[in-house]
């Protein structure tokens, strides 16, 4: 009886440091994650809460940023994109906060950009926020290994193309932490409710959609026992996955620090 | 016999299912030295390696014939006037890319 008890306390100490944590997404920007011709595109990083736009959070200067890039059968080549990163100003629509931006010249295949941020601390939550964040642009419409692990500390995997999305359509991704799957990871999905305008670096105003309650801000889902997750993609847009806290007992100088690990889906329209 | 038409039925279904699921995809870019690079390969992520590759003026003649080497990939020196690049996988598999759309 005693032990039940500690652990629905224990139970309920983690969510409701998860739901705490909740709503934060590192965002790796450009407007297109499917594009038909090579080029150089922008880049912006930015850390915020998509659905509301509300506070962007400073970001420090990151620990890795680097890019993949592959192209049907060939050897991954990797770009450290590091040292390119200018910071910047992103206005929200409650603050201003510390973002960066670059460019980068894509030619055909997968482009799989990957960010380790510098943990972010959460004053209202006391403790340390860090979310290892992939996109993937690809050019030409020709694959590359899109659906393989990087290897990053902590990383969610598709399992279907995050970069060729039909509205309606599902996606899955396997959530791992030193390449191995988190049975029952928490995840966190949400809508990018506020176009980003990159020539003023910041949010449009007008929200695209409204919540009904507060429940639609920010979806709550679970991995299964293999660490895979599905979710039915409803309407056109920019869709962050945030997998919570997979490093439970992690620190960062000292405080409790949430190893998360973002990835970001583009869907589009039929017409 | 029956076992002989099976089997005939059962490759032509998968090889025609190869050939839908297989289309050919060809990209260039201007390196900006004079010289330009094409990129070839398959939907499905499948290489190009030693695929055909030609450069044709506009009225069909051949200024240059190669194959996509082990990265699929052909480099070439940017020719003076007009052009179409001609990535030939074969028949079915072909794609023309005009010189004049080539850029960095």
């Amino acid at each position: 009886m005693k032990t039940k008890l500690l652990t629905l306390l224990t139970g309920a100490a983690i969510i409701g440091s998860a739901s705490m944590a909740s709503a934060h997404f590192q965002m790796i920007y450009t407007p297109e994650m499917a594009v038909t011709k090579g080029g150089t595109i922008p880049l912006k990083l930015v850390f915020t809460h998509p659905f509301d736009a509300g506070h962007t959070m400073d970001m420090g200067k990151a620990e890795q940023f680097f890019v993949l890039r592959t192209r049907g059968e060939n050897a991954p080549k990797r770009t450290d994109l590091l040292d390119t990163l200018q910071p910047i100003s992103w206005k929200g629509i409650g603050n201003t906060g510390k973002a960066w931006e670059t460019t980068y010249k894509a030619r055909g295949g997968d482009h799989i950009f990957c960010l380790i941020p510098e943990p972010y601390w959460e004053k209202s939550d006391s403790f340390y926020i860090k979310q290892n964040t992939k996109v993937i642009v690809n050019v030409g419409g020709e694959p590359g290994a899109w659906n393989e692990p990087v290897g990053l500390p902590t990383e969610i995997v598709p399992l279907t193309k995050p970069y060729d999305t039909w509205t309606g359509n599902v996606f899955q991704g396997r959530v791992l932490f030193n390449g191995k799957p988190v049975p029952n990871a928490e995840i966190e999905v949400e809508f990018l409710n506020h176009a980003m305008v990159l020539d003023s670096n910041s949010f449009a105003k007008e929200a695209e959609v409204e919540a009904p309650q507060d429940a639609f801000v920010l979806q709550t889902i679970f991995a299964d026992d293999n660490g895979v997750f599905t979710y039915g993609i409803p309407r056109a847009g920019w869709w962050g996955f945030a997998a919570l806290d997979l490093d439970p007992d992690y620190t960062y100088k000292g405080k409790k620090c949430s190893r998360d690990a973002v990835i970001w889906v583009q869907a589009k329209d039929m017409k | 016999m029956f076992l002989k038409t099976f089997v005939v039925a059962v490759s032509l279904l998968v090889s025609a299912t190869i050939a839908q699921a297989h289309t050919p995809l060809c990209s260039c870019f201007d390196n900006g030295d004079d010289t330009i690079t094409c990129e070839g390969g398959f939907s499905d992520g499948s290489s190009a390696a030693g695929v055909s590759i030609r450069l044709e003026t506009l009225d069909g003649r051949i200024l240059l014939e190669g194959k996509m080497n082990e990265d699929s990939e052909f480099t070439f020196d940017k020719p003076k006037g007009d052009y179409i690049v001609m990535f030939d996988a074969g028949e079915g598999h072909q794609i023309k890319v005009p010189g004049k759309e080539i850029v960095e």
